[in-house]
């Protein structure tokens, strides 16, 4: 019986998607079976993150009103072995799935394969109940600055509540020289302020943006940071024991440099 | 680096410990925030079980939260007029 996780944030833009598609995509590379699930009804884009858009014939609705069986609505990503795409609806809204509906078939999907990583929409209404309703556990994706961490701490309340565990961190856009200089919170920061376990720091890397541009996630090409990232937290998912890794910027040069660029 | 002599010899506190504290008390507050039909629930609910041993008029009960530094208390006074001795002994 393969994992459920959900992949959410409450606020919009801080890398759901990106993390959705790269740690799905990571998880297949270490040769386990995935299926990515988009749960953002009528603003789907985890297609086009992933480059499937133009291969996507039937979503998740078409399985809910059995137009279509589930194992002919997933997508194979023919680039990695065991990794499938679940696409959402566009033209339907959030209100047309129940939350009962997509337990159901994150319930099928977990029978077939290792993980099955759910892309949630923002915010906390309609649309993350629907995403979190056949979750075991999450990922709550934040940024370091003060709107992302207030809204994750509103979605890890809204999880507790709904008996989902282990919830794991995952800091993304992380800029080690902001915070050298005082003007971006660390993860001892983040941390301290939302108590939940840590399960990996994805740097800013403007790779992220290539990667988008061209629909092949980032863990494809190994090497950029982000990747690096993305390639660790898939390990920590599958269960071996890798560090957090330090992004601080250490030595006297930078400390010279901190010193100058400092802001307030 | 644009910045300017005053900004390198000014000691004024980082960006970051001024995000962390201003969330700090926003999110204190936010956790603990609790809606006026929940309170009036669990007022109802408190004061059904405290009817089983005391005996209370319902409008002398006060219900409220208050705040403590980083945390939150609920204070909740319920005046008795008498308390019910032969519960104790079922």
């Amino acid at each position: 019986m393969g994992k459920v996780i959900v992949v959410t944030s409450g606020k919009g833009g801080v890398g759901k998607t990106t993390s959705t598609a790269n740690l799905g995509t990571a998880l297949a590379l270490l040769d386990k079976t995935v299926a990515v699930v988009d749960a953002d009804v009528g603003l789907r884009n985890l297609d086009i993150v992933m480059g499937l858009e133009s291969r996507i014939v039937y979503t998740s609705m078409d399985v809910i009103e059995k137009q279509c069986e589930l194992s002919k609505a997933l997508v194979r990503d023919r680039r990695v072995d065991g990794l499938m795409l679940l696409a959402a609806s566009q033209k339907n809204n959030k209100d047309d799935i129940q939350p009962e509906q997509m337990k159901a078939i994150c319930d099928k999907l977990r029978t077939t394969h290792d993980f099955v990583l759910i892309d949630s929409p923002a915010g906390i209404e309609r649309g993350f109940s629907n995403a979190s309703a056949g979750a075991d556990e999450a990922i709550v994706v934040t940024t370091p600055d003060v709107s992302a961490i207030r809204d994750a701490d509103r979605i890890i309340g809204l999880l507790q509540n709904a008996r989902i565990e282990p919830i794991n961190l995952v800091i993304n856009r992380f800029s080690p020289q902001l915070v050298g200089n005082g003007s971006m919170m660390d993860q001892a920061d983040v941390l301290d302020i939302l108590n939940i376990d840590l399960i990996g720091v994805v740097p800013e890397d403007s790779a992220v943006i290539t990667s988008t541009n061209r629909g092949i996630p980032l863990v494809y090409e190994d090497g950029s940071p982000g990747a690096q990232a993305y390639m660790r937290i898939a390990r920590r998912l599958t269960g071996q024991r890798i560090p957090i890794h330090s992004f601080e910027q250490k030595g006297l040069l930078n400390n010279i440099v901190n010193w100058f660029t400092r802001k307030r | 680096m644009n910045i300017s002599i005053r900004q390198l010899f000014g000691r004024k506190p980082k960006s970051s410990s001024i995000a962390k504290q201003r969330l700090k008390l926003v999110i204190t507050q936010d956790r603990f925030d609790v809606d006026d039909r929940v309170m009036t629930r669990l007022h109802h609910e408190l004061a059904e079980v405290l009817a089983k041993y005391f005996e209370f008029s319902a409008n002398s009960v006060k219900m409220d939260l208050k705040q403590e530094g980083n945390s939150y208390i609920l204070v909740a006074d319920f005046p008795y007029t008498k308390f019910h001795e032969t519960n104790m002994r079922q």
